[in-house]
């Protein structure tokens, strides 16, 4: 267990650029862009015709929000919390996808992978705290910051509130923090976990690929698409692969694809705590270990001088 | 004296080219082994399987295990430095400390601190940051801190500059050999270690041409200066090499009685660099 810490806390150390910076400063870049615009973007003219005044804008927006029935305020701060939370969730895929080509790629580019293989911890050990890093670490990490910008977003507007003589407090009760948190952070590893298979299949290609990693992640996957489609005429595999990461997306953000009716992709799409009762899901992670125990296999024997 | 690797029958393929042809040979505890050979005999390879990092048929038994199958358990006992550039570079100083600290149930953090101590490297430097010696430093601060019993050395100073190569070696006898401890060591600079060794062997093509301790390579092979005059008389007991120095012949003998060839000429013990050669060409 104690290995197992360390190797997670290996991980975070090299990727602490994707895992916290990154959205650390996204979260700073927003809040800097919130805090100019509320000061000094009094004036901000589009097409040249309409006038925007923040100032003034916000306490009006703040106290006709204060007007709604309670069901319509608690959407609306839903939306306007998880709207942002949804791009950190976009990013965090992508460097999740990154990650993993690299995982076990990188090692035996600069060689440092005999430096590892020097120490006392297994194979699976190591492929397994690399795939933890990715479904559990990562939204962790990514659902604190985004936590950090929703708290900013709510004592902004808040403020904001303020100089409208409004008190801003019913945009806290209407918000459910700790109920939108928890399903936040639910959906966040939830989403992930439904990608397992995809992160597996790109850890394979890591460890497989002798050059750039992500053409071994992406060119056979195009492969099969294309055999499938010159010989049968389907596109079975690129449905199955398109659905699989669209849900996945969906579970991640339910609360606002709920909200916004549910029936974006045709298909039906659960929350991550339904999700976790499906067969898709357990299937997933099952195709996810095969393709792990495949890195697992050759990062054990591969012999590379 | 207990043994610590025992090779039956070892052999490598790549495809169809036999990198080990059925080698056999023990390393004891309390020894330090000098594996020599030209680039491509099989001393990365032997390395290799010693060290759970390839496949290989026939028998191997390091500290009594298996190291194809159980790579993790014989890291435990066994440590190696594979050559100075494997260390992350994003890697900050203490993080290493750190990490090995975690997962080595051996590693002594104190003497770690103790080399580290010793050396201008400063705990919050990235591995990047740091220079090819003191990179060097580092990895045998980390490896002397490890209760090993068995230390393996591929061309550990590879690259580096002459006072690092000398501190490396001499801090190895110093701080971490003792006779619980066994080292095994592959280097092309074999002046440097000549006199740290205990054994030798040498390889050439998968196959070991020799294999011996330094006393009975002391006893069994004598180079003899002569004249030119006497060359003919010292061709005739058979030489495994010959070359010239200064105008005279140096022949290197094995197995050749001292007293016939102290009539010859000046008697030295071969250095380990002209044995090498002398083995590399023979038969060829």
């Amino acid at each position: 267990m104690k290995t197992f810490k360390a190797l997670v806390k290996r991980e975070f150390w090299e990727h602490k650029g994707s895992f916290f910076y990154a959205p650390a400063v996204m979260v700073i870049v927003f809040a800097v862009m919130l805090v100019v615009f509320g000061l000094s973007g009094d004036r901000l003219i589009i097409d040249g015709e309409h006038e925007i005044s923040f100032s003034e804008q916000l306490p009006k927006v703040v106290s006709s929000f204060e007007q709604l029935p309670e069901e319509a305020k608690e959407k609306a701060v839903t939306i306007g919390l998880s709207a942002p939370a949804m791009l950190f969730g976009f990013v965090m895929l992508f460097i999740s996808m990154f990650y993993c080509l690299n995982s076990l790629y990188e090692e035996r580019k600069d060689r440092s992978i005999l430096f590892w293989k020097s120490l006392p911890v297994s194979d699976i050990e190591t492929i397994l705290s690399k795939f933890v890093s990715v479904v559990f670490l990562v939204p962790a990490i990514y659902f604190a910051v985004i936590v950090v910008f929703q708290l900013f977003i709510l004592i902004y507007v808040t403020v904001g509130s303020w100089f409208g003589g409004g008190s801003g407090v019913t945009i806290w009760t209407a918000s459910n923090l700790f109920a939108l948190w928890f399903n936040m952070l639910v959906a966040m590893i939830g989403g992930s976990l439904w990608l397992a298979p995809l992160w597996g299949w790109f850890m394979l290609a890591s460890s497989w690929a002798k050059k750039v990693s992500f053409l071994w992640g992406g060119l056979p996957i195009m492969l099969v698409i294309v055999c499938e489609g010159y010989i049968f005429r389907t596109t079975e595999f690129a449905q199955l692969i398109g659905e699989r990461i669209a849900e996945g997306f969906a579970i991640q953000n339910y609360a606002l694809y709920q909200l916004a009716g549910g029936d974006i992709l045709d298909f039906e799409v659960n929350s991550a705590l339904h999700s976790f009762v499906s067969a898709e899901f357990w299937g997933g992670l099952i195709v996810a270990a095969v393709l792990l125990s495949g890195a697992v296999y050759i990062r054990r024997f591969r012999d590379e001088s | 004296m207990s043994t610590i690797i025992r090779a039956n029958g070892l052999s490598k393929s790549y495809g169809s080219f036999q990198a080990l042809k059925n080698v056999n040979f023990t390393v004891e505890r309390g020894k330090i082994v000098g594996l020599v050979g030209p680039n491509g005999a099989g001393k990365t390879t032997i390395l290799k399987a010693i060290l759970g990092l390839t496949s290989y048929s026939g028998e191997l038994d390091v500290l009594g295990l298996e190291p194809s199958k159980q790579r993790h358990q014989l890291m435990q006992k066994v440590c190696f430095i594979a050559d100075v550039a494997v260390l992350p570079k994003w890697m900050k100083v203490k993080e290493a400390v750190e990490f090995v600290t975690e997962v080595h149930p051996h590693f002594n953090l104190d003497r770690a601190k103790h080399f580290l101590n010793k050396t201008n490297i400063k705990l919050n430097s990235k591995v990047k940051e740091l220079s090819k010696g003191m990179v060097a430093q580092l990895h045998l601060a980390l490896v002397m801190s490890i209760e090993a019993e068995l230390l393996v050395l591929d061309e550990p100073t590879l690259g580096l500059d002459i006072l690092y190569r000398k501190e490396f070696y001499n801090q190895l006898l110093a701080e971490f050999f003792d006779e619980g401890r066994s080292i095994l060591v592959t280097t092309h600079q074999i002046e440097e270690v000549e006199n740290l060794l205990t054994d030798l062997i040498f390889i050439r093509d998968g196959e070991i041409v020799l294999d011996s301790s330094m006393e009975e390579i002391g006893d069994k092979y004598v180079e003899v200066m002569v004249s030119r005059e006497d060359a003919e008389k010292a061709k005739a007991l058979n030489p495994v090499m010959e070359r010239d120095v200064f105008g005279r012949k140096v022949y290197l003998f094995e197995g050749v009685g001292r007293e016939q060839l102290e009539a010859l000429g000046e008697l030295h013990s071969p250095s380990v660099a002209d044995l090498f050669v002398a083995k590399m060409k023979e038969g060829k």
